[in-house]
């Protein structure tokens, strides 16, 4: 499909039925042929004050059909070509009932072309000169940063805005070391960022964008700077207003522990580590448990295991999420791990937390090699709680 | 395990999703579930006055929401019908599958609505998860389901660049995948030579877990539409039989970290289930499997355990891209829980798109060969696993035992 004047032939056809007047077509029961050299043959019926556009073979009960090529047929449908100069030159011919054709104009709107699609380079040119007129100096207040964005590809670039006394000056290339540098590989997906199309976290997992430098400045952008607008949607504001409403929850909570996981928490207190122990199976549990899953019966004997034990599993964790008993957000990196105390086997773990600064020097167990020693350090105030142990450490 | 045959055939006839998003500021959450009601009783041909009864699932603690079914009435179309909420965690989604189909099976009802969804944008996903463990001892050290032990234990077996590879390679097939799949929440057009700077580049969560690994947070609904075989003949020309189910959990999971080797739920589900509906060689049998994987390196691993593999063959069904779109046993070709996760809705996109797979309708994500027998899970909790076999045809797979 050829465009000429940037609009296909079908791009006419198509949108026939949302241009469509129905007080146009009162009264008019009729069946129109267009053929359009090289493009192909559709057929508009009309009746009922209603229309159906159909790309056909061959036209039959035609009361007119029109010939023409692509490029006539659609300067007369978006005003660029004279239609009777183009009749009187024959480049658009009508066989059949003229007077029928001639009805058609009222029963359409005229033709809009849709706003062409900027281009990647368009948008990102336009994104940085509307940078400074979005700067919101009241979210600045106090600010002397300067922000970098490393732009990559074609039709990227380097820029840098430098935010001072509540002013934003926007400079070419990266200017000194910026506060943070927004660096982006590829700049189609800046603009996608921009428009909301993809979230930043996405390409950081990705690994297509990074941050360098203060972290904290590149999340409050989005305050600093007001959201870019593509030219010519201003007016395109939603008609109806869409809120989020924010709220917190905060409650306060007791948890019964029940006799079993109250003398495991009370042996805590005094330094102790008890297991209790299924009748039948004879397994440990840790912390302990009323009954034996499998077995389906009360644990009802104790054992004292431990304090030190081997390190099997030593998870690193990065990722800093909240405790939700507290609502603090937990300090990381910090090693998860799962010890296997003296005085248990096979799978009877232990399942606590490492001494920080240790956690990149123990071994984790595998196969026949066992992990590396550990012990508990004690709180000083025990209250019967996980943080009665304050973590374990490698015991040398 | 007890298990009696079906009371009466059920298909399911009618499959709805919305897109999948980071966020779906623009509706609320009744507004999010009509339109997957909408769309699955449409696909269905029926409307609302034929369904007898809904079945309603989501995660009890992400929006913070208790009951809300009792809201979100107005999208679900539940008024003064027979009404069920199910929450089962991650699997809450293939659990109210199962509802559908027991409910159905059981000729109490003959059409059943099952409706999952979430809107992860709204509470705390890692939060809410963590609040699942106990909070006597357990919810003090967990970090929702974001865990490093798979990778760990699969670079000790198979060594470091084989595990993280194989594991990497998945997660590229995995974007392949979401790239054709029009409702997918991220696709990001990764490829193979990129692999080595994502394993280089892509942040830390847990040990060797890397964020490009682990699923999205996403905002979606799904719904199906079940019916008796009766009501499913009238109802569509593409019934897709809901053959089997099986539930399978074990609570202690999570303190299960010692030596000795532990049956994983998903082998114990898969082992079960396979062998009462005579499968001996499910890799062979299935033409599609739509996995509950939560991260690219579970994904991996749990290959072996659905397919009661031995050694690295799950390895090479990866390497060799077996599991790609094309491959002999493509594994989500929707993307996956990788490019899509609206937790409560989760597993059960997971069953309607293995259905979309045997009807042939999954357009772009469709697998180009005939899709016979369908295989869909899915996870949660402290491992839990509910594990579906889809048929196209009624007869010639045998009567279940």
């Amino acid at each position: 499909m050829s465009e000429y004047f940037g609009v296909k032939v079908e791009d006419i056809f198509n949108t026939m039925p949302e241009r469509f007047r129905p007080e146009g077509a009162e009264g008019v029961t009729a069946s129109y042929g267009y053929s359009i050299q090289g493009e192909g043959n559709w057929r508009l019926t009309v009746k009922d004050g209603k229309m159906k556009i159909e790309k056909v073979d061959a036209f039959s009960s035609c009361a007119t059909v029109t010939v023409t090529d692509g490029e006539t047929f659609v300067g007369i449908n978006i005003g660029k070509v004279d239609a009777m100069k183009a009749f009187s030159s024959g480049k658009f011919k009508v066989e059949g009932d003229f007077g029928a054709l001639a009805k058609t104009a009222k029963m359409f709107r005229k033709y809009v072309p849709p706003p062409k699609e900027m281009s990647t380079r368009e948008f990102i040119l336009d994104m940085f000169a509307t940078l400074e007129k979005r700067f919101q100096p009241k979210k600045a207040e106090g600010l002397n940063v300067s922000i970098g964005y490393d732009i990559g590809g074609e039709d990227g670039g380097k820029w840098t805005a430098i935010i001072r006394n509540g002013e934003c000056a926007l400079k070419e290339g990266l200017v000194g070391k910026p506060t943070v540098t927004l660096q982006v590989q590829s700049a189609a997906d800046w603009v996608a960022l921009m428009l909301g199309r993809i979230d930043p976290l996405s390409l950081l997992s990705a690994g297509k964008a990074a941050i360098v430098g203060d972290a904290q400045l590149a999340l409050k952008l989005g305050e600093i700077f007001s959201p870019y607008v593509p030219p010519g949607e201003k007016a395109k504001e939603l008609e109806q207003e869409l809120l989020v409403l924010r709220k917190t929850i905060s409650v306060n909570q007791r948890f019964a522990t029940g006799p079993v996981m109250g003398k495991f928490l009370k042996g805590l207190k005094d330094k102790k580590i008890l297991a209790n122990q299924c009748p039948q199976c004879g397994r440990l549990q840790l912390p302990p448990r009323e009954v034996c899953a499998e077995c389906r019966v009360r644990s009802t004997g104790w054992k004292e295991v431990g304090p030190k034990g081997h390190l099997i599993v030593n998870e690193i964790v990065y990722y800093a999420s909240p405790d939700p008993l507290t609502g603090e957000t937990r300090e990381t990196p910090y090693g998860s791990i799962h010890v296997l105390l003296d005085g248990c086997q096979g799978n009877e773990t232990f399942w606590h937390l490492l001494r920080p600064d240790q956690i990149d020097q123990v071994k984790e167990a595998w196969e026949d090699e066992k992990g590396t020693r550990l012990r508990p350090v004690w709180a000083e105030h025990r209250t019967g709680s996980i943080h009665d142990i304050q973590y374990f450490e490698i015991d040398s | 395990m007890g298990h009696r045959k079906k009371n009466r055939n059920v298909a399911i006839v009618g499959i709805g999703q919305t897109r999948y998003s980071s966020h779906r500021e623009d509706v609320n959450q009744p507004e999010m579930i009509q339109e997957a009601v909408r769309l699955a009783l449409k696909d269905a041909g029926i409307s609302i006055a034929e369904v007898d009864a809904v079945v309603h699932g989501n995660m009890e603690l992400f929006e913070m929401v208790h009951q809300p079914d009792l809201w979100h009435v107005l999208g679900t179309g539940a008024y003064g019908k027979n009404a069920f909420r199910v929450t089962t965690g991650g699997t809450t989604g293939t659990t109210i599958a199962a509802v559908g189909d027991n409910l159905v099976a059981s000729g109490m009802y003959d059409v059943a609505l099952v409706i999952g969804f979430e809107k992860l944008q709204e509470g705390h996903t890692t939060g809410g998860i963590t609040n699942m463990a106990d909070p006597l001892w357990a919810r003090n050290l967990l970090t929702g389901a974001l865990t490093g032990t798979t990778a760990s234990r699969m670079i000790k077996e198979f060594g470091e660049e084989r595990a993280k590879r194989a594991s990497m390679m998945m997660r590229v097939i995995m974007d392949k995948h979401a790239a054709l799949n029009p409702n997918a929440h991220r696709s990001f057009g990764l490829d193979f030579d990129q692999m080595e700077s994502l394993m280089a580049n892509s942040p830390k969560l847990v040990g060797e877990l890397q964020l490009i690994h682990m699923c999205s947070q996403s905002d979606g609904a799904c719904a199906l539409i079940l019916a008796c075989e009766e009501k499913a003949k009238k109802m569509t020309q593409k019934p897709v039989w809901v053959r089997d189910h099986i539930t399978v959990h074990r609570e202690e999971t999570f303190n299960l970290f010692g030596n000795e080797p532990v049956e994983m739920t998903h082998h114990f589900a898969a082992r079960h289930l396979f062998e009462r509906n005579g499968i001996t060689d499910p890799v062979e049998y299935f033409d599609v499997f739509e996995m509950y994987d939560p991260s690219s390196w579970w994904g991996l691993d749990w290959l072996r355990e659905f397919f009661l593999l031995e050694g690295d063959e799950h390895l090479k069904l990866v390497e060799n891209k077996e599991i790609m779109v094309g491959g002999k046993i493509p594994m989500n070709p929707s993307g996956g829980v990788i490019a899509s996760n609206p937790i409560g809705a989760t597993a059960l996109v997971r069953v309607a798109e293995a259905a979309l797979q045997v009807r042939g309708d999954a357009g772009r994500h469709q697998i180009p060969k005939s899709v016979k027998h369908a295989l869909a899970s899915g996870f949660g909790g402290t491992l839990w696993t509910v594990l579906f076999i889809l048929e196209k045809e009624l007869t010639g797979w045998g009567d279940a035992k």
